[in-house]
């Protein structure tokens, strides 16, 4: 990596932060994230006890000792494990996909020229602006014709890679990486995705490693398609939960565990990848 | 492609001084390879994308386009064509009306208040603080909230006769407020429920930028005697213009697509009817109903096409306003 | 750093692998498989009481193997079923579907088989209540589906209220209260006046929907020319629902809606149009506290009445037609049916299956002990006929009626109510 000239690399700030967190600080962000976290709680609350308290005028605060038989009754009730790899594996793949080309399609908006950049762009922003809620027959008749219907390719394919991806990465990249960078790089004899792979990525991994949570979110939150594209041979966690609202009522301290269970997988992404955009951004002082 | 660039590999291990050969011949092999990597090349970068967008944009927009066009039942044999009638009467409908209406209103009462609130939290994120990570990943969590959890509790909080909130205003000695019959009560309620799913993404979002801001810039202006809030302002803020632009941008966006949130606050369990008398429901919900309750494809493809084009043009709209606001500091194009 | 980018890496390649895998492992393949056997799909949604059959169903028929593709909502069970039907592919062999969608199933029966051409030729159609039957024949007396279960209405009560409130309590004297929609809502009026205001019924629209099921015509007459407007009836039934409600008979609470939900709880109303299935989600709701304090009777305003139940279909994308036909006659046997309400409380639609010993022994402890399969089976043979149901009558109840009937409940005056739900249903029908 010698195209890191010394300076420019020191110039990314240190210890992730501008000025010192007070308490004042703490104090704000303690609220938010209080209220950020409430329903996640809240859902556990229920989850560890049963659904009448759902109706009572004082929740109580601490969790009952339920969860692991409701646990117990999802995983009897859910084909729980092949849900669970199915999404894994779609939310994986789509991903991984999604913030490698992004990236990249990012890259090429922001730093490179070439005819028709800026037409290309704006057909990429407009694409954000069309209403998904009409496409899904049309998509659902593409699928059908590709022979996917009820494969995990229907519900891949179709986010492989994403407009709001795309116009993310390349808003970033219009910051993070100087231009003098990149002309440093091309004079050492770098080839394009040379230049995008030693350059580009590692000044915008914090952006692509946020890219990577929400995605993974998104993906893995998903519901009406894949409910509609796979069959309930083939479900992903959130397709095979919807089977624990059956019946004229619903057990809501079973449907709540089942949802707790399936966040934890996200959780462990966060947590991954949360660290990836602190390391990120701390990887410059480190070396420098 | 992937053969130029296996050709670019052997034209670089023939670099090696051993290598005999013509050093004229190979170098203007090498520009030229590097003219095409350099012309080319980013179109392959953004390839990937387009040909997704073929599949799942493209086709779907055209076809709803074409479907715009006639008298299409949900599952029909024959439909007519009928020009440009759904659009004429889509501008006699009332209900269209209502609903863009409340649209706007949803949409002003949570994206303006969402994007202020997200500076501000990532500007306290942009401390230095302990345990980053926690922090991060717990203003994310209401994303994480799983839909049902979501409508129970806002449903909880909102009950016109036995929420929490009621329950509050009561005993602090105010009226109670009718969340779901209320036009302008109900757009609150919703636009609530719209900034607490959102504001830890956007913050999150412009956090990231916030923190590509080279700090010699700060210590420069602390030099110079700036204090924080003018910092704030002047170097902080014109640095995250492109992030601005993003921010605005797609919740202009998702703003107009408003769908979940109005769908899960309805009273009556999976209704797309926005209230009982549409009071809140937007223009997706109103799509939605048309295709899929009422079977009238065709209409909700002309309610597609509206809506799509109004969203360009506010997008547009925002984008113009954001870089002006934004474009404090120098132009760093 | 490095050995950061190693476990990136690493995790990559484990997700790369489980893509390949998933690809290669993928697809159950066609539907004949090689030996000659045929898999049959079908879809199903909340609980249809099925699970055990299918196993049995296979035991008889070796030739066949059985896919069941279970949703737990018919919300989105539905949803799917319309857009694959406009897709025109995905759908199961089996496809049941659930009685306020039938009109809409029905209004596009030509992509479905006549189950009285390609079923078995000893389903006959007094297998059947005579109206269930009916109601799954089209215009043109195409059998569309075959009845599954059903959802006869009776009335609850809370004992305890009428009791403070002076009213009988027993089960037999209370159906004078019950006899007519009339001496229905006079008796509101007295239970108003002598509890306090407490509310006398959860949702006008609960009331206003069997009442109009009980009319001879829907919202549509054969013809398919919406009546909205034209029929008095409708709008007399209109009336008395929406003076009840003035008179402060209504709790205003949509029905399964969170509040609603509460109301049980918080004793907010006195009576409740009780299908078969609501039994089971009033014990749910109000609780053990309430135990006991609720009561259902044998009777109903105006006759009686259904609400729920499913139909079995064969769409025309099925591949295995009458295989697929043979299996949906075999489920609703009433051998079958019976043992469905054994497993998850389904009532029978079949005349058979409504005499059987062990529906009639079937008690209900939270009700006090009332023998409710046999008071349901009453109830369901008062149902006297089969409303025609034009396209989109599902739809003008869920969508014109219940909004416009809320936004009465919510203050508007009953006839700026009437507008809203005359142009809604104009709307639907358009």
């Amino acid at each position: 990596m010698t195209v890191f000239p010394a300076s420019l690399r020191r110039s990314r700030s240190a210890g992730g932060g501008v000025g010192r967190a007070n308490i004042w600080v703490y104090g704000l962000l303690t609220a938010f994230v209080l209220g950020s976290i409430f329903p996640f709680y809240w859902s556990f609350l229920v989850a560890s006890r049963d659904s009448s308290m759902l109706t009572e005028s004082i929740p109580p605060l601490v969790p009952g000792g339920n969860f692991f038989a409701n646990a117990q009754q999802v995983f009897d009730q859910v084909e729980f494990w092949r849900a669970l790899g199915n999404s894994v594996v779609v939310a994986g793949t789509v991903t991984i996909s999604t913030v490698f080309f992004s990236t990249l399609a990012g890259f090429a908006f922001a730093k490179l020229r070439f005819r028709g950049r800026n037409a290309l762009f704006v057909l990429v922003i407009a694409t954000l602006a069309v209403p998904t809620q009409l496409g899904i027959i049309p998509l659902y008749m593409a699928m059908a014709e590709f022979g996917w219907a009820n494969e995990l390719q229907a519900v891949i394919v179709p986010n492989l890679v994403t407009a709001i991806g795309v116009f993310w990465m390349r808003q970033y990249t219009v910051e993070a990486v100087p231009y003098e960078l990149i002309e440093a790089a091309r004079m050492d004899g770098c080839s394009m995705i040379r230049v995008f792979w030693h350059v580009c990525l590692p000044a915008v991994r914090p952006a692509a490693a946020f890219l990577g949570m929400f995605t993974f979110m998104m993906s893995w939150n998903d519901f009406l398609w894949p409910l509609i594209a796979l069959n309930a041979e083939n479900p992903t966690v959130q397709v095979a939960l919807e089977k624990l609202q059956s019946g004229y009522y619903v057990d809501y301290s079973l449907v709540l565990a089942g949802t707790t269970l399936a966040t934890i997988p996200i959780l462990v992404v966060f947590l991954v990848l949360g660290r990836q955009i602190v390391a990120g951004i701390m990887q410059g002082a480190v070396k420098g | 492609m992937s053969t130029e660039l296996a050709a670019a590999t052997g034209a670089r291990q023939g670099d090696e001084p051993t290598g005999p050969g013509p050093v004229r011949s190979r170098s203007t092999w090498r520009d030229r390879l590097g003219r095409w990597d350099v012309k080319y090349s980013p179109y392959l970068y953004v390839a990937p994308f387009f040909v997704i967008f073929g599949i799942v944009g493209l086709f779907p927009l055209l076809y709803t386009a074409w479907v715009s066009l006639f008298d299409w039942d949900l599952i029909d044999d024959n439909p007519s064509f009928i020009g440009l009638e759904n659009y004429a009467a889509l501008f006699g409908d009332a209900q269209f009306w209502k609903t863009l209406v409340n649209t706007f209103s949803i949409f002003l009462l949570s994206s303006v208040p969402q994007v202020i609130m997200a500076v501000l939290l990532a500007a306290l994120l942009n401390t230095r603080l302990r345990a980053p990570t926690g922090w991060r990943v717990g203003i994310l969590m209401p994303y994480v909230a799983s839909l049902v959890a979501l409508g129970i509790i806002f449903a909880n909080l909102f009950g016109p006769n036995y929420g929490l909130v009621n329950g509050i205003l009561e005993t602090v000695g105010l009226d109670r407020v009718d969340w779901q019959a209320d036009r302008f009560a109900s757009h609150v309620a919703i636009a609530i429920m719209v900034n607490w799913r959102w504001t830890g993404y956007n913050a999150l979002i412009v956090l990231a930028a916030m923190q590509a801001i080279p700090k010699e810039l700060h210590e420069a202006a602390v030099v110079d005697g700036a204090g924080p809030v003018r910092r704030f302002f002047s170097v902080t803020l014109p640095l995250l213009r492109p992030t601005l632009i993003f921010v605005v941008v797609t919740s202009t966006i998702g703003g107009l697509q408003i769908f979940t949130e109005p769908k899960l606050f309805d009273a009556m369990p999976g209704s797309n009817n926005g209230g009982s008398t549409n009071q809140f429901q937007t223009i997706t919900l109103y799509m939605y109903q048309s295709a899929f309750e009422r079977e009238d494809l065709g209409y909700a493809s002309a309610v597609a096409w509206v809506l799509f084009l109004i969203i360009i043009l506010v997008a547009l709209v925002n984008f113009f306003l954001t870089r002006r606001i934004a474009t404090t500091g120098e132009d760093r194009r | 750093m490095r050995h950061r980018r190693r476990h990136v890496l690493a995790l990559t390649s484990i997700l790369s692998a489980a893509t390949l895998l998933a690809a290669a492992c993928g697809g159950s393949g066609g539907p004949e498989s090689s030996d000659g056997r045929i898999e049959l799909t079908i879809g199903t949604f909340g609980e249809f009481g099925y699970e055990g059959l299918y196993a049995e169903y296979e035991r008889l028929h070796p030739n066949i193997t059985i896919t069941p593709h279970k949703t737990g909502q018919g919300g989105p069970y539905h949803e799917a079923l319309f857009t694959k039907l406009g897709a025109g592919s995905g759908l199961d062999d089996v496809m049941a579907v659930e009685e306020g969608h039938l009109s809409d199933v029905l209004a596009k029966s030509s992509r479905f088989h006549d189950l009285a051409d390609l079923g078995p030729a000893d389903v006959k159609p007094d297998r059947w209540l005579d109206w269930k039957y009916q109601a799954g024949l089209d215009k043109q007396g195409k059998l569309v589906g075959y009845g599954t279960d059903i959802g006869p209405l009776a009335m609850c009560y809370r004992k305890d209220l009428f009791q403070q409130a002076g009213l009988p309590t027993d089960p037999q004297e209370v159906k004078s209260l019950f006899e007519s929609w009339d001496s229905y809502f006079e008796a509101g009026d007295r239970f108003v006046r002598e509890s306090g205001g407490t509310a006398w019924f959860d949702s006008a629209a609960q009331l206003f929907n069997a009442m109009q099921n009980q009319l001879q015509t829907g919202f549509f007459d054969r013809s398919d020319t919406l009546v909205v407007e034209s029929n008095p009836a409708i709008k007399q039934n209109w009336d008395k629902v929406t003076a009840a409600v003035e008179r402060g008979q209504s709790a205003g609470l949509v029905a399964f809606s969170n509040e609603w939900n509460s109301g049980f709880k918080s004793s907010a109303f006195a009576t409740k149009t009780c299908p078969s299935w609501m039994l089971g989600v009033i014990e749910e709701q109000a609780g053990p506290e309430h135990a006991g304090q609720w009561a259902v009777t044998d009777a109903f305003p105006g006759g009686g009445g259904n609400w729920g139940g499913s139909y079995l279909t064969v769409p025309t994308q099925s591949e295995h037609p009458e295989e697929a036909a043979a299996l949906a006659a075999w489920l609703t046997a009433p051998e079958q049916q019976i043992k469905a309400f054994k497993a998850k409380g389904v009532f029978p639609s079949q005349v058979q299956a409504l005499e059987s010993p062990e529906l009639l022994a079937a008690t209900n402890d939270y009700f006090g002990g009332v023998k409710d399969g046999e008071l349901f089976a009453t109830q369901a043979r008062k149902v006297g006929h089969a409303q025609y149901k034009g396209p989109g009558d599902g739809k003008i109840q869920e969508n014109a009626v219940a909004p416009a009937l809320q936004a009465v409940e919510q203050g508007a005056s009953p006839d700026e109510g009437w507008r809203q739900f005359v142009d809604a249903s104009a709307q639907i029908a358009r």
